[in-house]
């Protein structure tokens, strides 16, 4: 039994943003963090459900793909359109969040929203220049996911709901992409992850992204190691030049999963392999049979 | 503090349960007798408390109740047909696919959602499909084989 005093399940936006205004509510989706991590319900009281509001959509349109709050892992693991955008990266994240059953409940806004530096789909959303759409009793705004995460836990997000998160398609054709997770076991949330993605014309690198997983307070943009990237022809020895500054980049912490120091050593190996698949020097994985 | 009441379909029947605000959908159905789905790690981890909602394989210890209002719920108690076991269960009893026997009910009720979807699987579908299931006793080997040989016995 969880010491909730009062449940909430609004059925329009308005109605739930009001609950939201007030201290002391949360929001629950999935319920798969909040539930289990006592982190999450610290000084609330009461939980507003937002599973009935309708957000369990995933749209194309005006150039940009729309994920809603409610759209569970699975659902976007599953999607055609996610898993054809830059190698999949984003279906492949939500792939290996932890077991079937979770996938199932929890939700790729959740996992945002949880805001954990270790989560398996925020690398791929900043690799793909995601915004997420707020919105409280003040009404939207649109943060980019790259200002969004603050810390451990911590997010811009203030008694609000993230409504959706919105991922740029301008370049869906170009776009390639990696991504790679190590962990202990197919269950386990990630030592390091990365995700990367790459625009490649005329044999050189023109757009770099590269995110580290579960190597620093938050999910971390290795922007040196990007403009090393840029520029250069997409090889094994650029990618390599590009994993040591990663190394140099990262801030790991040491707990009972792996030592700060593998972890460094670790991110390298990651973004290397990342890299490749999005240079077509190795395949991509396809998790998503598995979701 | 407040009942919620919340009417739902359980193993077929319309139920309404009144739950707490802060219960979890495994602590109400222990409370209504439906005993299956077990406690164990109680944080998702290992999907000891598996029932399929609205078609899907879910962990029970880490939803609210509340939230199960308009659900339609399959719990391992609903499985067998008229005092005939599901040839899941057959398979798992035929295989001697349980050690101490209590993540067994988690193991086929994900089991029985992943067959609905796959029901031509190959071993290594089988064991990706059962990868959250923990067992104590280590015993994985025989799941794989009952769920292959489920999977061959719902087809005929």
């Amino acid at each position: 039994m969880l010491k909730i005093a009062a449940y909430y399940s609004p059925t329009t936006l308005a109605e739930t943003v009001t609950l939201l205004a007030e201290a002391g509510r949360t929001v629950i989706a999935g319920g798969t963090d909040l539930l289990v991590n006592p982190r999450y319900m610290v000084g609330v009281r009461e939980v507003v459900d937002i599973r009935k509001l309708g957000l369990d959509y995933i749209r194309a349109e005006n150039q940009a793909l729309s994920i809603g709050a409610g759209a569970t892992m699975r659902t976007v693991a599953m999607h055609p359109k996610i898993q054809a955008l830059a190698g999949g990266i984003l279906a492949r994240g939500a792939a290996v969040c932890g077991s079937p059953n979770i996938r199932n409940m929890a939700t790729v806004a959740g996992n945002v929203s949880s805001a954990l530096p270790s989560a398996d789909t925020p690398p791929s959303l900043l690799a793909l220049d995601a915004q997420a759409v707020l919105v409280s009793i003040q009404g939207e705004r649109v943060v980019p996911l790259n200002s969004f995460f603050l810390g451990p836990g911590k997010s811009v997000r203030e008694r609000e709901l993230i409504r959706e998160l919105r991922v740029p398609l301008a370049n869906f054709d170009t776009l390639r992409g990696g991504f790679y997770k190590i962990s202990r076991t197919a269950e386990d949330i990630s030592l390091v992850n990365a995700a990367t993605t790459l625009i490649i014309e005329d044999g050189i690198i023109t757009a770099a992204r590269l995110v580290m997983g579960a190597v620093a307070p938050i999910p971390l943009r290795a922007v040196q190691a990007e403009e090393a990237l840029t520029g250069q022809p997409p090889t094994e020895e650029t990618f390599r030049r590009a994993a040591g500054i990663v190394c140099e980049e990262v801030r790991p912490i040491s707990d009972h999963r792996a030592s700060a120091d593998y972890r460094r050593r670790m991110s390298g190996v990651a973004a290397v392999r990342a890299l490749r698949q999005a240079a077509g020097l190795a395949p991509h994985g396809e998790e998503w049979h598995h979701a | 503090m407040p009942e919620i009441e919340v009417k739902l379909q359980v193993n077929g029947r319309t139920v309404t349960w009144r739950v707490l605000p802060g219960e979890t959908l495994l602590e109400a159905l222990h409370a209504h007798h439906l005993r299956g789905a077990k406690l164990i790690c109680g944080t998702g981890d290992c999907c000891g408390c598996g029932v399929i909602l609205n078609g899907r394989s879910i962990n029970s210890c880490c939803m609210l109740a509340a939230q199960a209002d308009d659900a339609d719920l399959l719990t391992i108690e609903g499985l067998a047909q008229d005092g005939k076991l599901h040839p899941i269960q057959e398979a798992f009893a035929e295989e001697g696919a349980a050690q101490c026997g209590y993540c067994t009910p988690g193991f086929i009720m994900r089991a029985y959602a992943f067959l609905q979807e796959h029901p031509h699987p190959t071993e290594e579908e089988v064991r990706a499909a059962l990868a959250g299931n923990i067992c104590r006793c280590t015993g994985y080997v025989k799941p794989v084989a009952a769920v292959l040989r489920a999977a061959e016995a719902m087809r005929s």
